[in-house]
């Protein structure tokens, strides 16, 4: 029987944080969650598992074979390996770090990769980049694991036959002669966006040779609009940098700036660093939010309007008619007088609209008015306007000078092109069209049905792919070349704010893929590369300073070149831009109803658009918002729900009938699973892209585990694919009155998809767990998170009858969060897999409770009413609030003193150790640990497949478990990964966050090492840090020796907004956190609402 | 009714039961001994594909440790020195020997030398050479005296208990830093006056060591321990991580 601990009474004003609508609702499945250490069936194999009697049954067999052989009495005789010859730099198991960088489409990622005895094993920001400091995110983290990808693409291949590189060679010369006597009529490249000026050199050498060749850019998240909306405002070429770190009032509609995902992680550094609150004097900046769906920028809003993706135009509308009143700025009384306000707009909060915008005004050149990039052209340039009447251009919103080739062509034009048959040697370079092309690019001129990429590509006589996978644009291709992982090849890439970085190889190409520049180079018949020297020719081309081999290693060493400046240009804004709007129709769309919808395609924070569907670590990354892993879903809200009869995990059908001006009608339906979140703009369904991408299949399951045997053909992965909704009229809502939509229909199927929901899973018992304040009420009582109602009466900590560890170390490790800049981005959970080789274990594990995650991110809703009194109607517009959770290293650890075998010790530092090779796996410990960050290798997950696949009607569902069965052994390439300083674990061992353990042994082991014949074998201050805590864009996470009072750790732990979880258990945390604050508008009508998670005193009603 | 059983039967339980614990304490016993690594691991000698003398070698010919390991100061590892370090004299010192031909070939073909692993620690195990060799572990306490072997064999047990021994203890091993990798270095050669001169001595020692005639291991031992601030883990992280 399990003693539930009594917690002491809460204040009657109760508790206004919580994790699901299950928990509002206080369901018998909640309750489970709450109350088990592991849910009903974690350690049974149930269902379409096998049974606990099977197994022992089939395990005494196994027992008994065992025995016959002796098999391991002899000591097998293994091998010391050196190195034939010296190789440079390299010391048997030591690291060597190389700078290098991520190219992504919003501008390159710089970074530092660790490598091991010639493997890269880990990746971390360039610190020595000024404006990066040293940040990464999510796909940086995970991108390590794509290089060891077992089911990459390994070979040539020319209409499905593998053959040789030279056959391709010969190929690319003939093409050559044969094109280059057409000028090149006929040839066109569909390209990744990747900002490498050595890509652009080769361009224009292939558009010398080839002066009537085609160039397509098309990446399907960079929104056309914006880069439309950009370079007619502010002249071509430039793009526009938002200065967060000068702003101080910012409004966001439909713009998600703080997901790191799209790679402008300076501007989320600058963003939060204006919310680092150190003392009740301190100032912070103010954000306002106007979306239809939670996005991680709503979650740390401090006013947050709901608000249909296709209203933000009417919105922003409104918003500039304030602003007008309040400016008469000229250039936007021309840009408001020439568009037509027609249609019905929604009805906004008056007072919500007025009030922001006069906070706006009242700081004019401190403000910011961003829109997301889904939004028509019309609105962008509006909301240029906006920020010009406020002042803000030149100010928080700057241009830049990007390099501009004019020739480039969008991905319609290039269907036309293909459609009329202009093209008939088409190069595909990365990407993936026939999965992600926007829907309906062209029309047949005979039956007037639009046609989809996929028909598109089969009409060029010749395609040549370079791809990683062989995926779905592959099959339909004529030639497949592999791709080299960035990890594997040269390159050059700009940052988003324009430096100049290097890439440099970390590993030769595992499966003897192709960069994109070699097959460039090769196309122009240069000869072949196997070094830099196409980098260096470009790198000579900007006339580096000094002596040019000098340059060149500074560049390599460094990452980037300070010499190659980006310029500014002025910033002013042409209002008079006519032309666009006509493109765009300026009407005023009539709200969504509950009969006819609005359909929202966004991107998915773990997906991005489907180019990491066959990452294992992001497809089991639970989504910061609604806490799913392995699906999308279609996000609605609670009422809205209610209205349709659905609950999560009901199955939806989505049908927009589109009855398009010059074609016929017709229909485009999705069959998707229905999530509700709360928060969610009610008759809006928000659908995440990047699922359901067809991949080669390799293994039962990404990554987690490995049947060797290959599998052929082509599988898809888990989720919906949101791409079939997405066409290039509508690209990012669906919406009756929209381009061709007659109407939008939601039908319930009547059937429902199992998801593997992480929300109510580890969810913990107790009070004060996650702190706010809104900034007066922390000027008015600083110590607000110190005092948590209720809990003064056990200020006085009850004696512990267990002996305290003697914490008699010299240095004592610690850490604290600060919840005020944590944005709930995840890139902490990734980096703390990559380090620490936590296992995959799959989706229907994770749904048995059993993912392995050290830290997991827990999310709380915040809301004015009381959890316990619910009547029925869920809370509107919760507040989110993000809590990164590792193991807190309690001080009097409850998971120590039940262990029988004492595998969970105290160390002299603090450290609350696990001794995997002692643990005998009785699960005690996670039992009696408050935080439940305890977590049981099940199954031997990094040695065998977990699921096999198992396909219920139309959906992919992994269902069976044959792990006892399968053939033990990861894929080599799998191995590379790991982190050689960690032990990978086993079955039937415990484990949990070390607090990187062998990052401070390491530390403590240089110190010792350095120290030499003499008595100073302390670590610098602040030397080394904890994987999550370097992975972190915004300095969350702080690691460091508590008991030092001038590190860093220890400054932050001096703040008043500092508390320790469940303090009244005096278990004595080493952990603890910073709490949040938010700083509404007290003009708001929603002022009252904010900053309640937990309420110091009773709150005004 | 005659007796099936003769009288002497009845000592029979007794007997068994005496057999019984003399046998279970033998093997208890047998188990103690010759079922750890002191008996199952030590004298591994396992033919190399080169027999490398480590005494000509070091005691011969004078060679320092490092020269072949060569990053035994710097990394976890001490690395096993590669072909190159090997042809670095055998291009001119013995280069027809029979015995080196593997060394040869591997200089020829590329293919490294597969030297068979002696001092295997498992892989839970986290052993950092270079935390050990410069803070004044000398090689021997690990892996005995390697400069008289002509093969090298497993000297010692390697076992936990064994480790812990020297981490519970270090005074029993420590030695000055300009000792580490001599071998044949004995307490005795340290001459009191100069030792206590550079390292001083135990806070607590009785009398003044500089005027004894000779110091013991303990002695050395604790006045570095002190002097370096020598404080092995003995928690479970140290090792296993």
């Amino acid at each position: 029987m399990k003693r539930v601990f009594h917690h002491p009474p809460e204040p009657a004003t109760g508790k206004r944080y919580w994790r699901s609508l299950g928990e509002l609702n206080d369901t018998p499945e909640f309750r489970q969650w709450l109350e088990r250490e592991f849910a009903e069936g974690t350690a049974e194999l149930n269902g379409s598992e096998w049974s606990r009697r099977d197994f022992v049954k089939l395990m005494g067999a196994s027992m008994a074979l065992a025995g016959v052989g002796l098999t391991s009495c002899r000591r097998p005789e293994l091998h010391l390996v050196p190195f034939t010859k010296n190789v440079e730099w390299t010391i048997p198991g030591k690291f060597l770090y190389y700078a290098t960088a991520m190219p992504r489409r919003n501008g390159a990622i710089p970074l530092l990769a660790t490598t091991v005895d010639g493997r890269p094993i880990k990746l971390e920001g360039n610190p020595l980049h000024p404006a990066s400091g040293g940040a990464t995110d999510t796909f940086v983290q995970a991108s390590i694991l794509d290089l060891y990808d077992p089911s990459r693409s390994q070979r040539f291949v020319h209409n499905g036959k593998t053959i040789q590189r030279a056959e391709f060679d010969a190929y690319l010369k003939n093409l050559r002669d044969t094109v280059g006597g057409q000028q090149g009529e006929g040839l066109a490249f569909l390209v990744d966006e990747t900002y490498s000026p050595t890509r652009e050199r080769l361009r224009g050498e292939l558009e010398k040779m080839f002066p009537s060749m085609r160039w397509c850019v098309y990446e399907p998240l960079l929104s056309e609009e914006k880069t439309l909306a950009t370079q007619t405002a502010f002249g071509p070429g430039a793009r526009l940098i938002p200065k967060f770190d000068r702003a101080d009032i910012i409004l966001a509609l439909d713009s998600d700036f703080l997901d790191c995902g799209q790679g402008d992680l300076e501007s989320v550094r600058g963003f939060t660093s204006r919310r680092r609150v150190k003392s009740p004097a301190d100032n912070m900046n103010r954000l306002y939010v106007v979306e239809n769906h939670f996005t991680l920028t709503g979650a740390l809003a401090d006013h947050r309007l709901r608000c249909p993706a296709s209203q933000i135009p009417a919105f922003t509308y409104a918003l500039a008619q304030k602003i007008l009143g309040g400016t008469n700025d000229p250039g936007l009384t021309g840009i408001l007088g020439a568009s037509q306000n027609s249609g019905s707009a929604a009805a906004f909060d008056e007072r919500w609209l007025s009030e922001a915008a006069n906070d706006l005004l009242a700081k004019p050149g401190a403000s910011l008015v961003l829109v997301g990039p889904g939004q028509p052209v019309a609105v962008q340039m509006l909301v240029y306007a906006i920020n010009a009447a406020l002042k803000n251009l030149g100010q928080t919103l700057i241009a830049r000078q990007f390099p501009h080739n004019p020739r480039t062509i969008d991905m319609s034009q290039l269907a036309s092109d293909v459609n009329n048959g202009r093209i008939k040697q088409l190069f595909i370079l990365g990407g993936d069209p026939v999965y992600n092309a926007k829907r309906g690019l062209a029309q047949d001129r005979q039956t007037n049905l639009p046609i989809d990429w996929v028909d598109l590509q089969k009409k060029v006589p010749e395609v040549v792919r370079l791809g990683y996978h062989e995926d779905a644009t592959s099959a339909l291709s004529q030639w497949h070349i592999p791709l080299a992982h960035y990890l594997e090849s040269w390159g050059d890439a700009l940052t988003g704010g324009g430096d100049y970085l290097s890439i440099q190889p970390m590993i030769l190409p595992l499966f003897g893929g192709l960069s994109e520049i070699e097959l460039l180079n090769a196309l122009l018949g240069g000869p072949k590369v196997e070094g830099p020297e196409l980098i260096q020719e470009t790198f000579r081309s900007t006339n580096p300073p000094g002596d040019f081999q000098t340059a060149w290693t500074r560049f390599l060493h460094d990452g980037f070149a300070t010499h190659v400046q980006p310029r500014d240009q002025a910033t002013t804004f042409s209002g008079n831009a006519g032309g666009v709007r006509d493109q765009n129709s300026w009407t005023l769309l009539s709200p969504p109803t509950a009969d006819s919808p609005e359909i929202v395609l966004t991107s998915s924070y773990s997906m991005d658009d489907g180019r990491y569907a066959n990452n294992g670590w992001l497809q089991e990354l639970p989504d910061p918002i609604t806490r799913l892993t392995w699906d999308n879903a279609a996000l609605i809200s609670p009422a809205y729900a209610k209205k349709l009869g659905v609950l999560t995990g009901d199955l939806l059908q989505i049908t927009i009938n589109e009855n398009p001006a010059a074609g016929q009608p017709i229909k485009r339906e999705l069959v998707i699973a229905t999530l509700v979140s709360p928060g969610h703009a009610d008759n809006s369904i928000t659908v995440p892209l990047g699922y359901a991408r067809k991949m080669p299949e390799f293994y039962g399951l990404p990554y987690a585990g490995g049947d060797l045997k290959r599998q052929p053909g082509i599988t898809q992965q888990s989720g919906f694919n949101g791409y079939f909704l997405r066409t290039a009229a509508n690209p990012y809502f669906a919406v009756k009155g929209g381009q061709g939509i007659d109407s939008v229909r939601v039908t319930k199927v009547g059937r429902t998809y199992p998801f593997s929901l992480m929300q109510e899973q580890f969810t913990i018992e107790g009070r004060g767990l996650v702190r706010e304040a809104t900034l007066e009420g922390y000027r008015a009582n600083k110590d607000f998170a110190k005092k948590i109602p209720g809990e003064e009466e056990l200020v006085e900590q009850p004696a512990s009858i267990y002996t305290h560890p003697p914490l008699k170390a010299p240095q004592q490790w610690g850490m604290t969060i600060d919840l005020n800049v944590c944005t709930g981005c995840s890139a902490c959970v990734i980096a703390c897999q990559a380090e620490n080789n936590v296992p995959v274990v799959g989706k229907l594990q994770v749904s048995h409770g059993r993912i392995m995650h050290w830290l997991r991110i827990d999310r709380y809703y915040a809301s004015r009413k009381p959890i316990d009194q619910d009547g029925g109607n869920w809370p509107e517009n919760p507040e989110m609030v993000h809590q990164p959770m590792p193991c807190q290293h309690c001080e009097n650890a409850p998971c120590e003193t039940v262990c029988p075998v004492n595998a969970t010790v105290h160390s002299e530092d603090g450290l609350n150790v696990m001794a995997y090779n002692r643990c005998v796996g009785t699960r005690y410990c996670s039992n009696n640990c408050p935080f439940k960050v305890r977590r049981f290798n099940f199954f031997d997950y990094t040695q065998r497949p977990v699921g096999k696949r198992k396909v219920v009607g139309a959906l992919n569902i992994y269902e069976e478990y044959f792990a006892p069965l399968t053939t033990k052994g990861a894929p080599d390439t799998m191995k590379m990964q790991k982190n050689p300083n960690v032990t990978v674990r086993m079955r039937g061992v415990m484990e949990k966050c070390t607090l990187c353990v062998q990052r401070i042994e390491e530390a403590k082991i240089a110190a010792l090492a350095r120290a030499g014949a003499s008595a100073n074998t302390l670590i610098p201050r602040d030397s080394f840090t904890t994987a999550c805590a370097q992975a972190c864009p915004n300095d969350a996470i702080v690691f460091g020796d508590i008991k030092d009072p001038e590190s860093r750790v220890s400054k932050m732990k001096a703040q008043d907004r500092n508390y320790r979880l469940l303090d009244y258990l005096n278990i004595q945390t080493r952990n603890s956190y910073l709490a949040r604050i938010r700083n509404p508008n007290p003009k708001m009508p929603d002022a009252k609402d904010i900053g309640i998670a937990s309420a110091v005193e009773k709150i005004p009603e | 009714m005659a007796n099936f059983f003769p009288r002497s039967s009845n000592w029979i339980p007794i007997k068994l039961l005496i057999c019984g614990i003399v046998a279970a304490g033998g093997l208890t016993a047998a188990t103690w001994y010759y079922g750890t690594p002191k008996y199952t691991k030590v004298g591994y000698e396992p033919i190399q594909p080169v027999p490398f003398p480590h005494d000509i070698h070091v005691t011969q010919l004078g060679m320092d440790c490092r020269y072949c390991h060569s990053f035994v100061e710097m990394a976890a590892q001490s690395n096993v020195p590669n072909t190159q370090t090997c042809m670095n004299c055998h291009t001119q010192v013995q280069k027809d020997n029979p015995k080196l031909e593997p060394v040869r070939t591997s200089w020829k073909t590329g293919n490294p030398v597969e030297w068979v692993w002696i001092y295997r620690t498992v892989d839970y195990v986290y052993y950092n050479h270079a935390a050990h060799v410069n803070r004044g572990i000398s090689c021997f306490s690990c892996h005995g005296q390697v400069n008289h072997m002509s093969t090298v064999y497993l000297a010692k047990p390697h076992s936990m208990a064994w480790c812990l021994d020297c981490h519970r203890h270090p005074e029993n091993f420590l030695r000055p830093e300009d000792q580490v990798f001599n071998l044949d270095w004995k307490p005795d050669d340290v001459k009191p006056a100069e030792f206590v001169a550079m390292y001083g001595q135990p806070h607590d020692a009785g009398e003044d060591l500089s005027k004894k005639k000779k110091l013991t291991q303990e002695e050395i031992g604790q006045t570095l321990k002190e002097h370096w601030n020598i404080n092995p883990p003995t928690n479970c992280q140290g090792c296993h991580r």
